[in-house]
């Protein structure tokens, strides 16, 4: 249902109304991103200036200084194989189940599918510090592996949330028909359904990529040094001894957000469906 | 919650499919076999971590002991909560924060969403500049913030010509944090919403222009109902994640000035992690478990009243 602005002669003065409350409310919504991003290319002269700089010669020496920290292109790298690793567990464990929820009335189903919400709306917090108790027994905090874990208590809900709406809606002619021609569940689930699936998958996996890649909590509690993911980096920046190192905040936030945002622009028709799904269709 | 309807709605498969064939033996453990990994998962990284963290709430349990080792001293970790003025407050601040957060993201989302709403050109690129703050990490969007709002060298300041501790006294603290909460979760609402009304049927909306209803009389009498089914959803979903609000908070304040910004989140996260009383914080942790679980529970039956009417 979309609004077409009435009569001809107000049309005009309402589009100017829209275009202007729109450009005042982006600029409103961008303008903090868009003065650090600026910071980012100050010297600290600059960014100390009063009155502030609106134009200067921008230096790229934050994020040399940045980059020049070999902890940062490791934090960049366990940030990767962290959330990626959780996001790949999430799909492996997730979209069999989801399949069967989608398809297959079983005893527990509902129950299973609720304690699944149950998981994601909980607070993370509270599931984090028996988490850590328990992980700092068996000797696996500040490992990767501990975060992965701990990821996917928000990544697997995610994954079976929306996969079984992706498998409701597709037909199940096609299962039903190769079962027919001898397939066995299993052989049918790989060759025929999975295929299909991909785009369900492709939308799951940007938006637990999304989550995983900005966790800040799980990752400042469960790593080290070795092991910290680029949030817990970057606030490091901002918690020095002679406190906040304006360059390394700016230069190492803009970095971290960089990869988001050009992956959440990639794939921004999945986000309202994976934000809103299943909370819709009940 | 579907799952009654579906069921009706669709036979069985396994009854559809002719039994032409005898299945593989293999086929009658397909839905075990597909659920029991999930299974397994959600017990190891959620069921157990929670049964323990109850355990621990009733225990005295110091991190140097054994992980069962904790001597039981039945509720005092709760009593103990319960005597801390830091804990009560933490309870106020964090519902006053979710209402104030919550009801502020539903107003702005939904005249952004009606904004949004217009046929006009270029309108997706402003749907796209809009929604930046919600998709950037959390914490360095709040860091940003407090940048902006520092008292000597931020651009705030500056303007307003005046040299404001923002994050320093418990009134502004509270101010700037709700503030850059609506900024980083109004896009969040503005999207669901705009979703809703772009499935809205335009019919009922035609028959009120022609029996000569004005633009506010169809926002007030035809949008507004026809949209709530995803007001309920925005509201449910923001006022959950608000009530576990922590990166924020973290990065700004860190839960002060003087408790100011203290929400449970944060007080659990002190409790356990800055002074390693475990016990105490899985007994806060259960607190907030058992608070958002009621939170759900409310939501849940409103939903399922208004289905029902």
């Amino acid at each position: 249902m979309a609004i077409v602005v009435g009569s001809r002669r107000t049309r005009w003065l309402g589009r100017a109304l829209v275009y202007a409350a729109l450009s005042l409310l982006s600029l409103l919504f961008l303008f903090p991103l868009l003065w650090v991003l600026g910071l980012s290319f100050k010297t600290r002269m600059q960014t100390f200036a009063d009155p502030p700089l609106f134009l200067w010669w921008p230096t790229i020496e934050n994020y040399v200084d940045v980059f020049g920290r070999s902890d940062f292109g490791l934090a960049f790298l366990n940030t990767l194989i962290v959330s990626g690793s959780a996001v790949g567990l999430s799909l492996c464990v997730g979209v069999p189940a989801a399949y069967a929820f989608a398809r297959f009335p079983f005893r527990g189903r509902s129950f299973l599918f609720f304690a699944l919400l149950v998981m994601r709306m909980l607070p993370p917090i509270a599931v984090l510090v028996p988490m850590y108790v328990l992980f700092s027994k068996l000797g696996l905090t500040t490992t990767r592996f501990s975060v992965v874990l701990a990821y996917s208590t928000f990544s697997l809900p995610l994954v079976v949330w929306i996969m079984r709406g992706f498998f409701e809606d597709l037909p199940a002619e096609l299962e039903e028909s190769a079962w027919i021609d001898g397939a066995n569940r299993f052989t049918a689930f790989r060759l025929i359904v999975l295929p299909l699936a991909k785009p369900g998958m492709v939308a799951a996996s940007i938006l637990c990529l999304q989550l995983a890649w900005n966790d800040f909590l799980f990752a400042a509690v469960l790593t080290n040094n070795a092991s910290q993911t680029l949030p817990v980096k970057m606030m490091t920046f901002s918690a020095g001894d002679s406190g906040v190192d304006w360059g390394g905040v700016t230069a190492s936030g803009m970095l971290v957000i960089l990869p988001v945002i050009i992956f959440s622009f990639l794939a921004q028709r999945h986000l309202v469906a994976g934000l809103s799904s299943g909370a819709v269709k009940g | 919650m579907a799952d009654a309807s579906t069921i009706l709605a669709k036979p069985p498969l396994a009854a559809t499919a002719p039994a032409r064939r005898r299945p593989l033996a293999l086929d009658r453990y397909f839905v075990t076999l597909t659920v029991l990994p999930t299974f397994v998962v959600m017990v190891a990284i959620f069921g157990l971590p929670l049964l323990f963290s109850l355990y621990l709430s009733f225990t005295g349990w110091s991190p140097n002991q054994a992980l069962l080792g904790g001597a039981f001293v039945g509720f005092d970790n709760y009593a103990d909560l319960f005597a801390d003025p830091v804990f009560i407050g933490s309870i106020g601040i964090t519902f006053g924060y979710t209402t104030a957060a919550v009801s502020a993201q539903l107003a702005a989302g939904l005249g952004i969403a009606l904004l949004l709403n217009v046929d006009l050109p270029y309108m997706r690129a402003f749907r796209t500049a809009l929604v930046v703050p919600m998709m950037i990490t959390p914490i360095v969007g709040a860091l940003c913030w407090k940048l902006l709002l520092d008292p000597s060298h931020g651009v705030v300041n500056y303007w307003l010509g005046q040299k404001i501790i923002w994050l320093g006294q418990p009134d502004t603290a509270m101010l700037a944090v709700w503030l850059v909460n609506v900024w980083q979760s109004t896009p969040y609402v503005a999207l669901i919403l705009l979703a809703g009304l772009r499935s809205l049927p335009s019919e009922p909306r035609e028959a009120a222009a022609i029996d000569g209803a004005s633009r506010w009389q169809m926002f007030l009498h035809i949008t507004l109902p026809l949209l709530k089914p995803y007001l309920l959803v925005a509201l449910l979903l923001r006022t959950i994640f608000e009530f576990r609000a922590f990166d924020n908070i973290y990065a700004m304040t860190g839960g002060g000035p003087a408790n100011a910004t203290m929400v449970l989140s944060m007080f659990t996260y002190l409790a356990s992690f800055v002074r390693f009383d475990f016990a105490l914080g899985a007994a806060a942790s259960w607190m907030m478990l058992l608070m958002s679980m009621l939170i759900c529970l409310f939501f849940i039956a409103v939903i399922r009243r208004r289905d029902a009417n």
